[in-house]
């Protein structure tokens, strides 16, 4: 017996499921417009940014135009701004850069012992030449010095680092006070060293008040010392010493009326 | 051909159909979105800048006010010019509420410009000859330095010229010249001192108003340049 294929041919063995009379065109054409259609979408979206992001900038710029010229028309407050800062920070750095010559006077007179007297102050900041001194009664000082201004040309009157030096020179009724002397202007804040020149007490034949060397008289020591501070700050660290050295002047001034009494020259007496 | 063939056929042609579409129309516009996020980036970031410069700006209109006042108020401490009438009232205030008597003032040189800080600033350095008792004169030395000072709070206080005392010298005055003194502790006080005025260049303000700055004000930057003045020095000599 024969076997007969009862298939249509064209649904025999050896073609594809579904691919029918197109032969598979018509997935090819469902594939090909899919992917069409995808790449339209792609394409549709990638436009959209392109657009946005141009008008983005667009506007971005145009903000920052706008932005730079409001800056540019308030520049001169900042310029001034910045004029004000200039000046105040160069007047603080001067300020910040002076020697208290009035707190070291002060305390001069608030550490002397009563029984010592100044005769000659002087003293010198580094190599400005800035000077103090209490002349003896001798000298006459109603000149002006005006030789004196040659230093204050210079670039700063107390410059950084520079170390204040001042040089007494007194009188003291014992050795024994000379060295209480001593010690006592160890106390003035700031100070780094004192050493003693010399002192020499009066002899007995100069007594019943015949002025002798140093302008002492009697028995009295003659004495001549140094007194050095430590170095002056720099501008920024001054600034926070000048109120530490307000607050203790705050304090010493409270103190004045209960200092030793100190002579100055010849029977000039200061409280 | 077999069907299998013309598949395969189909669905390289298919991609390649794609593969152009995607090259050709969809990657170049998806680049050009790149770059323009990146210019997005660059414009914000720029407008941050702008943005950051006029809220900086405004703050000192804002401050402006207060500015103009301190600018003036230091030009009590430094004023544009010598200003010496003003400096002798001052110290002969200062002298009268210390008791003690303001007997001269000399210019001791030339105005000179300071190096360093104070660049900007003309020196003009004084003599002052004053005549008191020790700690009168230690008063007054402590006034004289006391005219610009700065406060606790880091502030300035400014209420005259801005002096530097470079040397004192003390000596037991030769005559008392106020009636009724003895002479005893009266002191004749010589000081060297150094006033400043502002550069020649610059005005006490700048050329700016009380509500408005004006439109060339000389930045800080270019003003410290002003170093040396040829003002001639004051010639003053008082004998109250």
């Amino acid at each position: 017996m024969r076997a007969v294929n009862l298939l249509p041919m064209e649904q025999r063995t050896g073609q594809s499921v579904g691919v029918g009379r197109s032969q598979g065109g018509a997935y090819a054409v469902l594939v090909l417009v899919g992917g069409l259609a995808l790449m339209a979408f792609l394409y549709g979206e990638a436009k959209h940014q392109v657009s946005s992001r141009r008008t983005q900038v667009a506007s971005l710029n145009e903000q920052a135009q706008q932005a730079q010229v409001a800056a540019e028309r308030l520049a001169p407050y900042t310029s001034f701004i910045a004029l004000r800062n200039q000046r105040m920070q160069a007047v603080e750095t001067l300020i910040d850069s002076r020697f208290d010559w009035a707190h070291v006077m002060h305390e001069f007179g608030r550490v002397l012992p009563s029984q010592a007297s100044i005769s000659s102050l002087s003293g010198t900041i580094g190599a400005a030449g800035s000077s103090v001194s209490v002349a003896p009664a001798a000298t006459s000082a109603s000149t002006p010095l005006a030789g004196a201004g040659s230093s204050a040309a210079t670039a700063s009157a107390t410059p950084p680092g520079s170390v204040p030096t001042f040089t007494l020179t007194g009188c003291a009724t014992s050795q024994s006070t000379v060295a209480l002397t001593l010690e006592r202007l160890r106390l003035i804040d700031g100070v780094k060293e004192v050493t003693l020149q010399s002192s020499t007490a009066g002899s007995a034949s100069n007594g019943g008040g015949a002025a002798v060397a140093g302008a002492c008289s009697g028995r009295d020591a003659s004495f001549n010392a140094t007194v050095s501070f430590d170095p002056l700050p720099s501008a920024a660290a001054a600034a926070s010493a000048t109120k530490s050295v307000s607050d203790q002047t705050g304090a010493a001034s409270a103190t004045t009326t209960a200092a030793p009494k100190t002579s100055l020259g010849s029977g000039v007496t200061a409280r | 051909m077999t069907g299998r063939d013309r598949m395969v056929l189909i669905g390289v042609l298919v991609l390649v159909a794609l593969g152009a579409a995607w090259m050709l129309a969809v990657s170049p516009e998806r680049k050009q979105a790149s770059q323009l996020s990146a210019e997005v980036s660059a414009a914000q970031t720029q407008l941050s800048s702008a943005e950051g410069k006029v809220a900086s700006a405004r703050a000192a209109q804002s401050q402006y006010a207060a500015a103009y006042a301190a600018v003036v108020n230091l030009g009590k401490a430094v004023p544009p010019t010598q200003e010496v009438p003003a400096l002798i009232d001052q110290l002969a205030q200062a002298t009268n509420e210390k008791s003690v008597n303001f007997a001269s003032i000399t210019s001791t040189g030339a105005s000179s410009s300071a190096s360093g800080v104070s660049s900007t600033f003309a020196q003009l350095p004084f003599t002052f000859t004053f005549e008191g008792s020790y700690f009168d004169l230690e008063h007054l030395f402590r006034q004289l330095t006391a005219f610009a000072t700065p406060t606790a709070a880091g502030a300035l206080q400014v209420d005259g010229r801005l002096l530097t005392i470079q040397s004192v010298r003390l000596a037991p005055s030769s005559n008392s010249s106020q009636p009724g003194e003895s002479g005893a502790g009266h002191l004749t006080g010589t000081i060297t001192a150094t006033a400043y005025t502002l550069p020649a260049s610059q005005g006490l303000t700048a050329g700016a108003s009380a509500t408005s700055p004006a439109s060339a004000t000389t930045p800080a930057s270019s003003a410290s340049s002003a170093t040396s003045s040829t003002t001639p020095a004051a010639i003053v000599k008082v004998t109250p």
